[in-house]
């Protein structure tokens, strides 16, 4: 990231943490413009919510320093949490007390809440009429929503959200989009963990992936899907090293992973590493080569550039990923 | 004083509050009723006569308040365990530092609700005792004219104060053992079994058990001629403590402030990852 340190609204330097033997993160550098809505991705057990306990106070680091709003944050500075909403991991509250109780009641810790707040924010989420049950009552995405409206409580510039749209339906997500977008635009900075990488796309400026505990990537998220974009083209399994040999001369090109997996007579995918508008001089050069592509795409996309990014394989020490069926 | 008002509605509205306290009195009424009706079909008259020791005034004042402070030492463990836990388990101590709460002060003024809720548990209970001694005393037709004793009501609010005071060490030492312990089960457990442990270990190392903090606490309230009442009330170990009443008080003390000193000082070092 290229913006200066005075304008980054949440900023950490080598960040470092350890649980026992295990590296949870190891020396993480993320740069987080003021203002914008920031989309911090990373495959499970990569780091992220260590990350978010790190930027609340809720672990000490072993190493490295965080700025947020422009100042140190350690041991100690709590009060610059004043500034800070957060929603980490799953929403926690007192089951027996009602939604708007549990605002209430936490909205007396840490900085001041005006009296209207909690009112405000219980129809900001919806739940005017629900505000008096039980959260135990309460599905997965009424307490998720209860989880944002709490996070919003001291009316925060920097908001910290750790998959804020688990359990949401549909039309909450879209709401929750929409209200994350005008924080955005009001000057706020919203800083979202997810893996839910469709849900960044459409959300999010800036985007940071992490992958074993290291940041991997960060930019804008056009700048990132541009230097990434790629033009796969879909060619009969005996012409694929032909098809290689006249692409090449175009731009680097490479068979995708799954290649040689697939049935005898079954195409494979090639991906050329070129803008979406070289994709006709592409279908070109295969012709000229006697090569007739069965398919052809052009773009980029988030969850390509992810994978590619973080592997798409487990990280030594990380949770495990899902290794897909193979006929 | 935002935190302490907060705990405190907090704890008004929880099950847990509700419950202790209708456990605490309705066993007592219980024993009570049970024991004025029996008692007129008990056939030996000194039986009689001792059955009917729990509804007749004053005295019955002293066995409500030992029976009170020795079970409700063992309901006040495991309530503060309760209160702690659910903090770490529930996550909501979480929530409260992510906003930038003090760790320490948000526990000490959760403890400090929890011991106003105490003293108000204790006097609600008694109150109700001492009802349900003066519908015993009715029932079995024991006159109540003791009820006005000026002796005993004089050192009764000596008494209810040292009493709450060694519930709430009790308290926190629930308290203490469940924020080690990071879960409400695991510091309930921990808890009941401490004070059934210091009960038993009193058969075999009463000199050390004296200094225990059940053991202190009962005998912190022995402070009259109730003082054996007392000290033998509730199921509590009837350890007979060379403790002073007052060296007790202070050693209550001692307890109460290490509980808190222990469990503040790991709720502000602790890795939050709940």
């Amino acid at each position: 990231m290229t913006a200066s340190p005075s304008t980054l609204a949440l900023a950490t330097r080598g960040l470092r943490k350890k649980y026992g033997a295990r590296v949870a993160l190891d020396g993480l550098d993320l740069s987080v413009p003021s203002g914008v809505v920031y989309g911090f991705l990373g495959p499970n057990g990569a780091g992220k919510t260590t990350t978010m306990r790190l930027l609340t106070g809720l672990l000490h680091p072993d190493a490295g320093s965080i700025e947020l709003l422009g100042r140190p944050f350690a041991r100690g500075d709590r009060r610059r949490l004043f500034d800070v909403g957060a929603l980490i991991e799953s929403p926690s509250f007192y089951p027996y007390l009602s939604g708007r109780s549990n605002l209430r009641e936490l909205a007396a810790a840490g900085a001041p809440v005006p009296r209207n707040r909690v009112e405000e924010l219980i129809e900001l989420v919806g739940l005017k009429d629900r505000a008096k049950d039980k959260v135990s009552g309460y599905s997965l995405g009424m307490k998720q929503r209860l989880g944002i409206a709490a996070a919003l409580l001291s009316d925060p510039t920097l908001l910290l959200l750790d998959e804020p749209a688990n359990g949401l339906d549909p039309a909450g997500i879209v709401a929750m989009r929409e209200t994350l977008r005008h924080l955005a635009s009001t000057g706020k900075t919203v800083f979202v963990s997810s893996h839910l990488l469709g849900e960044v796309q459409v959300l999010a400026d800036v985007v940071g992936i992490i992958a074993a505990g290291k940041l991997v990537r960060e930019g804008s998220l056009e700048t990132l899907l541009a230097s990434e974009a790629v033009v796969r083209v879909r060619v009969p399994k005996a012409s694929v090293e032909a098809a290689i040999a006249a692409l090449t001369s175009i731009a680097p090109t490479t068979a995708t992973a799954a290649a040689g997996n697939e049935p005898d007579g079954a195409d494979t995918w090639l991906r050329v590493q070129a803008t979406p508008d070289r994709a006709s001089e592409i279908n070109r050069a295969l012709a000229e080569a006697g090569i007739y592509a069965s398919g052809l795409e052009g773009g980029s996309d988030l969850e390509n550039l992810f994978l590619e990014l973080t592997g798409g394989e487990p990280h030594a020490g990380s949770e495990g990923t899902f290794q897909g069926i193979r006929a | 004083m935002r935190i302490f008002r907060a705990g405190l509605r907090k704890l008004v509205g929880r099950p847990a509050s509700i419950v202790t306290v209708g456990l605490l009195a309705g066993l007592l009424v219980l024993i009570i009723i049970a024991t004025a009706t029996v008692s007129q079909r008990s056939g030996s008259p000194r039986t009689q006569q001792e059955a009917l020791l729990l509804v007749t005034f004053p005295g019955a004042y002293d066995i409500i308040l030992s029976f009170i402070l020795g079970l409700g030492g063992l309901f006040a463990v495991i309530y503060g365990a309760a209160i702690a836990g659910s903090e770490w388990s529930w996550g909501t101590l979480k929530n409260a530092v992510a906003r930038g709460e003090s760790r320490s002060r948000y526990m000490l003024l959760t403890f400090a609700a929890i011991s106003v809720m105490v003293a108000v548990g204790l006097a609600l209970t008694f109150v109700i005792g001492v009802g349900a001694a003066i519908v015993g005393a009715t029932v079995a037709n024991v006159p109540t004219t003791g009820l006005n004793d000026a002796a005993t009501l004089g050192r009764l609010p000596e008494e209810f104060l040292r009493g709450w005071f060694a519930v709430t060490e009790e308290a926190a030492l629930g308290f203490a053992i469940a924020t080690l312990a990071r879960s409400q089960l695991a510091g309930i457990g921990a808890g009941i079994a401490f004070y059934f442990g210091e009960t038993f270990a009193t058969i075999f190392l009463p000199d050390i058990v004296k200094y225990l903090p059940f053991a202190v606490a009962r005998a912190s309230v022995a402070v009259s001629g109730s003082a054996a009442a007392a000290a033998n009330g509730g199921g509590g170990p009837g350890a007979a403590s060379a403790l002073s009443a007052d060296t007790a008080l202070v050693l209550v003390a001692v307890w109460l402030v290490g509980s808190l000193v222990v469990a503040l000082g790991f709720t502000e070092r602790a890795e939050i990852t709940g």
